[in-house]
């Protein structure tokens, strides 16, 4: 018997709190110099009179974020068989340099595959920041093995 | 000259947004940090896997359509072609699909192609464009796929 989680353990309707992750400025440059070199990622004073109206985070930086700590939180104790992708993400709010952020999931949909040896597990993710507004939400599917 | 408003965006414009090769320590590096499952970050463990080896994160293989993305914007201001005022503020993405792993050494082919246009009741200066954007291997087939969503200025009225 191992300890993993396995489809069985994702009904409908179960939830999971993951993180917290704790966003600094280096690593908002960091990231978006790698991958998203925009100003308002970049460049603080650019940031005040850009749409966002301050320094933020890359979309992208937020949802590798996420992805770490769903990783922590669901993926390295489940028996997993990988992901496929995201049916949709919605960044609803800037990520700023100093907030905490943490992740909530809930399963929202859970089919055994006619396999017999896998599942697929839809989560809903609900990204909060330390003002609990809501910075990113995401439908997750994964691919689970069955127990 | 590239469109320079929402109103000049044209349905079906396709952008090649060049090539990008992953190498095994870029790849571990990022998922070290993001995505730190086995098969992204032990090359010993990847090998016992259902992958057969190191693969990039799916997150890793979307930040770089989002770098070549930008160098695309870049190399446009420079040559004075400087294409949709861009607000560079996206409200997220829909249908991110990871097809194939994408394995050390693999160069990837990136684009975009303008798929949709919307009006934005709330914000009047402001539209919405969706575009599929895809990442190809080198025989062409489909590694990563998404739709993506960007604000772009629209042209302002003549007062």
């Amino acid at each position: 018997m191992s300890d993993l989680l396995h489809f069985e353990d994702f009904p409908v309707g179960r939830k999971f709190a993951c993180g917290p992750y704790e966003v600094t400025k280096e690593e908002i440059f960091e990231f978006a110099g790698a991958f998203d070199p925009q100003p308002h990622h970049l460049d603080e004073e650019a940031a005040k009179k850009s749409m966002l109206g301050g320094l933020s985070a890359s979309g992208w930086h937020v949802c590798a974020m996420t992805m770490r700590m769903f990783a922590d939180g669901i993926i390295l104790k489940t028996a997993n068989r990988g992901g496929a992708g995201a049916r949709e993400a919605c960044w609803m709010k800037p990520v700023r340099p100093g907030d905490v952020l943490r992740l909530e999931v809930e399963v929202v949909d859970a089919k055994a595959s006619q396999s017999k040896h896998i599942g697929f597990v839809t989560f809903d993710c609900r990204v909060f920041n330390q003002r609990e507004q809501v910075a990113l939400v995401s439908m997750t599917p994964i691919v689970a093995r069955r127990a | 000259m590239n469109p320079q408003y929402w109103e000049d965006v044209e349905i079906g414009t396709r952008r090649e947004l060049g090539d990008y090769t992953f190498i095994e320590a870029e790849i571990i590096a990022f998922a070290r940090k993001y995505d730190p499952q086995a098969f992204h970050i032990d090359p010993i463990a990847a090998k016992e896997s259902m992958f057969g080896g190191i693969v990039a994160s799916g997150w890793h293989t979307a930040a770089i359509w989002m770098k070549l993305a930008i160098a695309g914007r870049q190399r446009d201001r420079e040559s004075g072609n400087t294409g949709p005022m861009r607000s560079g503020v996206s409200p997220g993405f829909e249908d991110m699909k990871w097809l194939k792993p994408v394995r050390p050494g693999m160069t990837l082919t990136y684009s975009s192609q303008v798929t949709g246009k919307t009006e934005l009741r709330s914000r009047p200066a402001l539209g919405l464009v969706k575009t599929l954007n895809e990442a190809r291997d080198e025989s062409g087939e489909l590694v990563m796929s998404f739709i993506g969503k960007g604000f772009i200025q629209r042209r302002p009225k003549e007062s």
